[in-house]
Formats: structure tokens, sequence, C-alpha cells
């Protein structure tokens, strides 16, 4: 029964996992090319929540479909807050860029409070279940974790298929060699950082495709701190190491829980969120660079 | 001689005292009773509730009641809030601010226990009477305050209902899955609705808490499901609510019923969830349909304040601006705010000694229903509802004397609620 039961938890947990990955890619993107600490990270996921349950609501448009319409929303909002904020604190001290992310979050949860209101809302888009044996998967969660792999694997091909993403990499290795070799380090900077917003944004439709409910403004707040943890998991600058991350997590996640509800007079969920804190200590004191990044 | 002077010296200090004695007596002009307000973060739902319930009621004492009669004169009532944005910071520093700038009588507890709980030492340390509406937890009561009084219920007894129903309708249904927010609210909620079950005989089968904020309780859920419960009962507040019953259908973890706090009660709950809500109940201090009303209160020989349930909803609505039914939160406020009143009137003065002594001695009932508070300011004299969705609609299942339908049991699988099905009671 156990066995069953973590075997059920795993399953359940590699298909979060898949969506925490791809919800911590934008981060590690943005912090890998322009250094910056995103720390309104959650409120760009909020926003990709919003538009897949407006999208939903007012125009009957199913969430798959809200993919790519959040991924050009994201994009532009990425180039927007770039051009407008973000350009001038490149050069800045961090802790300019950190207060402006914040900034730039808390801003994002007030306009949409103001919108919506700060209700929290769902809905409701039943398209069936697969049965498993031991655990129960509803398709819109296979869809999401589908999703994310997906948008990974582009994103892979992306950075080594086109001359943008070579680009893009070649800032992150070295910016001033990339500008001696004829790059647009300030469009990459941008680039990356709209892309960074963009896939941010579109896992937030992801997410409710995981979970539909409790979207409200200020919904961000457990998936920045998440987001932290998988980001250092699988390498702060490294988006596919945050992919990978984002697995780690939601198999420890998940699976830890049946494990610690074997001890006696113990809660489970308080030692999971204990064992992810530890693992994060241990990743930095122990491979800093995180797990895939052996640099 | 000497005696002359003593008399004359006597007769000035009798006089002086008699001026401040009638001082005393004499009528506020106005009285004012403050609020910390949830109008915005996580609780703004219930606070908004809260607002249209205290600023309902204070129209209704003003035009209706003329007044509160305290030194032989109708005194107008006035309301004065600040939103304290659900957060703790806000609601210390407004109680603080309301007693010293505002010059307020008494002070209305922001919504939620750990909230009111935060409040409750700035109010006692004035000696300010705190009047709580949205805090049910037992604790805040085992503190020594003296100046807090509740109208709310208390945590501990918010499932007795729905065992008591259970227990009689269904004494077959005997295997019982408690799954609460890990707050001190909801633990109550939790420790109460153990103890009741083990004394009516149900079998606790499962017995786990979450932290707040959660976003996923699959692992919790797939552990419940293994336990084979026939009904589940559990919660904390709205947002875990949604998610504990979606993720329930997603795992398709069907049992006979499911029973939530704060969550179940309110119509953004079915909003979000549609037909995976059919079926779902939720313990409630009040719901609109409740049939406490001037002739019943006679016939249980207590006094009947405040307007009619109807009329209630009518000033709601007033004072809101919005074609929206209240819900509990409302209603509790406006106990409150009818409990205050009827006190000072008992104590003929504002002085919040007296007037928490008034508290202490009243016995009523209002639309709210019956209000009675022991020693500590625990309110031991309301009872709750049980509410169910049924088709779509929130039906009043238990106790038989207030239910407006009867209770669907066993509720549709989610494989069948998925398909359209609906709560109907067999």
């Amino acid at each position: 029964m156990i066995f069953e039961q973590l075997a059920g938890n795993l399953i359940q947990g590699l298909v979060l996992g898949a969506i925490y990955g791809m919800a911590t890619m934008g981060l590690s993107l943005i912090f890998g090319v322009l250094k910056v600490v995103n720390v309104g990270h959650g409120a760009f996921i909020m926003v990709g929540a919003f538009v897949t349950l407006w999208l939903f609501d007012a125009l009957g448009i199913i969430p798959i479909f809200a993919i790519p319409a959040a991924l050009i929303i994201g994009l532009a909002l990425g180039f927007i807050c770039y051009y407008t904020v973000m350009r001038r604190l490149i050069k800045a001290p961090e802790l300019a860029s950190l207060l402006a992310t914040f900034a730039l979050g808390v801003l994002l949860e007030e306009i949409i409070k103001l919108i919506f209101g700060s209700e929290f809302r769902g809905y409701n888009w039943a398209v069936g279940k697969i049965n498993l044996g031991i655990t129960v998967l509803p398709f819109t969660k296979l869809y999401a974790c589908l999703g994310s792999i997906a948008i990974a694997v582009l994103l892979y091909l992306w950075f080594n298929k086109t001359r943008a993403g070579t680009a893009m990499r070649s800032v992150v290795e070295d910016s001033e060699g990339a500008r001696v070799c004829g790059v647009n380090v300030d469009g990459v900077y941008a680039l990356s950082f709209a892309l960074g917003i963009g896939l941010t944004v579109t896992s937030g439709v992801l997410l409710t495709m995981f979970i539909p409910v409790g979207i409200n403004p200020y919904m961000g707040g457990p998936y920045t701190l998440k987001a932290f943890v998988i980001a250092v998991l699988g390498g702060l600058a490294s988006p596919y190491g945050a992919f990978f991350g984002g697995l780690v997590f939601g198999l420890i996640e998940n699976g830890s829980y049946t494990l610690f509800a074997l001890l006696p007079n113990v809660e489970p969920f308080a030692l999971t969120r204990f064992l992810s804190f530890v693992m994060l200590l241990l990743i930095l004191l122990m491979r800093p660079t995180g797990l895939l990044r052996a640099k | 001689m000497k005696n002359k002077y003593f008399v004359g010296f006597m007769s000035l200090v009798a006089a002086f005292t008699l001026l401040f004695a009638v001082d005393a007596m004499a009528a506020p002009k106005k009285i004012v009773i403050g609020h910390p307000a949830c109008l915005s973060g996580k609780y703004a739902k219930a606070g908004e509730q809260a607002l249209g319930g205290i600023k309902g009621i204070v129209d209704w004492v003003n035009k209706e009641y003329g007044g509160v009669m305290v030194g032989g004169k109708k005194v107008p009532l006035e309301y004065v809030y600040y939103d304290s944005e659900s957060k703790k910071e806000a609601v210390t520093s407004l109680i603080a601010r309301l007693i010293t700038a505002d010059k307020v009588n008494a002070v209305m507890a922001p919504y939620s226990s750990g909230l009111t709980l935060r409040g409750a030492p700035v109010a006692e340390s004035r000696k300010m009477l705190y009047m709580d509406h949205g805090g049910a937890n037992n604790k805040i009561f085992r503190q020594g305050f003296k100046y807090i009084v509740q109208s709310i219920g208390p945590a501990s007894r918010y499932h007795e209902g729905t065992l008591d129903m259970i227990h009689k309708l269904h004494p077959k249904a005997k295997r019982v899955a408690l799954a609460y927010e890990d707050s001190e609210f909801a633990k109550m909620v939790m420790e109460g609705a153990e103890s009741h079950a083990k004394k009516l005989g149900f079998e606790v089968v499962f017995k786990r808490t979450y932290p707040k904020g959660v976003t996923d309780l699959t692992p919790l859920l797939s552990a419940l499901k293994a336990s084979k419960p026939d009904f589940v009962i559990g919660g904390g507040h709205f947002e875990d609510g949604q998610l504990f019953n979606r993720q329930m259908a997603d795992l398709d973890i069907d049992v006979d019923a499911l029973s939530l706090i704060a969550a179940a009660t309110l119509p953004a709950f079915y909003e979000a969830l549609t037909s995976m809500a059919e079926g779902v109940m939720g313990p409630s201090h009040w719901e609109y349909g409740v049939k406490y009303s001037e002739a019943g209160a006679k016939e249980a020989g207590l006094r009947w304040i405040g307007p009619s349930q109807d009329e209630f909803v009518e000033l709601f609505k007033k004072a809101l601006g919005k074609n929206v039914i209240p819900d509990y939160h409302a209603a509790e406020a406006g106990a409150a705010v009818l409990s205050y009143v009827l006190a000072v009137e008992k104590a003929n003065s504002v002085d919040t000694t007296k007037v928490r002594k008034a508290l202490g001695d009243l016995k009523f009932m209002s639309f709210y229903g019956g209000w009675d508070v022991d020693a500590t300011g625990l309110q031991v004299g309301h009872s709750m509802v049980d509410v169910q969705w049924q088709m779509g609609k929130r039906i009043i299942i238990w106790p038989p004397s207030a239910q407006t339908g009867r209770l669907a049991f066993p509720m549709p699988t989610f494989a069948e609620k998925a398909k359209g099905r609906m709560a109907v009671p067999r």
C-alpha cells in the first residue's frame, strides 16, 4: 500500500515538477544573461494565471490556447519592463535591480487587483482523467506537463540552433567578448528579459492547468520562493538546470510526504518544506553552481 | 459656628458630587464604534461582508430604532473604519488610532482569529471594549482578556452539527477523515470535531494538517484516500477549501459527504468549482433562510432586537450598494453591533467596564439567532447551521428547526458530477 502511494505521489510529483521547472526557467534565463534576480517572479506567474482565467471565463478559450496568448503578453510585458526600468539598472548595484523587480511585482499585483478584484477565483475545464491504477491524472495536468516539456525542448533548440540563441549564449559566457564580436548586447539583454518574462507568464497558464483554483493577485509569493530553491538546485544561471531542478523538487516534495508520513506523531507537510530548505543549504554549501553546472 | 461651617462644607461637597453624577449620567452626543476592517488583502471578501453588516445595522439603529437610549436620551450611533489590508501590523496601529485619535467607545475586531488575537492586547491595555465577530478560536478567550466579547460561535463547535446530523441520519457512516489547515483556528475546529466524533462513536481513520498557503494537496489527499473514509471534514479558509475540493475531484476521492469550513458557504466557492461543489457541505453561523423571528424569541423567553432577516438583507444591500445576499460574516458583525447597543442601554452608560458587565448579563435573539456569552466573553448562546450545495444553491440542512431542505447523502461521485449530476436528496 505504501509503495503504491509512493509511486502514485512520485508520478504526481514528476508532472508538477515539470511545471515547476518551466516556471523557473524564466528566472534562470534572466539571471544568466542580465545577472538580475527577479524578485517579482511570482507576480508574472500570476499574470499568466489571470490571462488563462480571463480567456476562459470571458471568451470561452480553453487554457491550451491561452499558452501562445500568454507568451505574447509576457514578451510584450518583458520588453516594456526592460526599456522602461531594467535597462537603466543593468550597470547599477545589485540592490537597485532587486528593488526594481520587487516594485514591478507589487505594481503588477495592484494593477491586477484593480481590474479583477482580490477574490480567490478559479475555473473548471474538465476534459477527463486517466486512471493509472496507483493514481489518477486529469488530462489537464498531463497537457500542462507535456506543454512544459515541449516549451523546454523548443527553448533548447532555440538556444542551440538559432543565431539569436547563440548570441544569447555568447553574452552569458562573456558580454564584453560578445560585444567585440559584433553582438548587439543591449538587444540580447532586452530579448533575454522579454523571453524570461514570456516564459514565466506562460508558466502561469500551465500552473493553472495543474491547479485551476486559488487564482488571486497575491498568489505568486509561494511560487517565487519555490522558484529560488529550484533555481539554486539546478544552477541559478542555467534554464535547463532549472527545468531539471524543477523535476527533482517535484519528486522530492511529493515523494518525501509519503515517507515522512510513516514517522509517528509528525506532520509530513512541515517536514517536506524543511527538507526542501535543507536541500537548498546543502547545494549552496557543496555545489553552489547547482546540480547541472559543474563549473 | 464650627457646625455651620461644617454643614456648609458638606453641602458644597454634596452639590459637586451631584453635579458630577449628573454629568456622568448625561447622555453623550454620539456613540462611536471603530473598526480596523479587512477591505483588501486576503480577508477582503469576509471583510467587505462585515462592513456591509455593520453599516446596515448602524443604519437600522439610527433610523428605525431611533438611536441608543442612554442617560434618558436617544443617541445616534456612528461607525468609523479604516482598511487594515488584512495585516497584523496595521490592525494594532489602527486600533490605537481609533482609541486615541477617534475616541471611539468600542472597537469591532477585524476578521479572522489571528488578526483578532493580534489586536486584543492593544484594546485590552486601554480598557477598550473589543467586539469579536470574526475570530472563532477558543484560545482568544483563554488569555485572560477582560474586555473582549464574541458574537461568532467558538471554533471547537464548528462541526458538532455536521457530526450530529450524520450520526442521526446515516448511522452506518462511521469512518471519518479529518484534514485541516495548520492554523490556530482550524486546529481548534479539528480538536472539537475529533472530540465530538469520538463521543458519538465515529472512528477517526485519518487526521492530518497542511500548511497555510499550500499550493498542492495531492500527497495528503492520496494518503487520505487510502484510509477509505466514509466522509471527510476539514478545511481552514477559503483558498485552501477551494483547492481541497478541486484536488479531491482530480484524484477521484469519492466519499459520502464532504464538509469544509469557511469555504463551502461562500458563493465564490461554487463559482470557481461549479458542479464539482455539488453536495459539498459547510458549517455556517448564519445563512439566508434561517427562521429566527420575534415570535420565536418570545417563545424562547428572549428579548428580540433588530431588523427581520429580509430587512437585514435590504439594509446590507443598501450599505454596500451591491445586489448581493449577505453571508454569515455580515450577520455576525451586525449582531455584534446589536449586542453593544443593548448592553449600553442596559448599563445606561458608555463606560466600557459597565458595558462589558452588561454584555455578560445579556441574553437576546435577533435575525442572527440566540446570543449569550460566558464569563470569558466566549459565545455560548448561538447555534450554527449546516448548509449544502444542491443544484447550485445553498440549502440549510441542519438543524431540523432551521432547515430549508433535506440532506443529499451520499453526494454524487465526482465522475457523476462531471457528467452534470446534481446533489438531490433521496
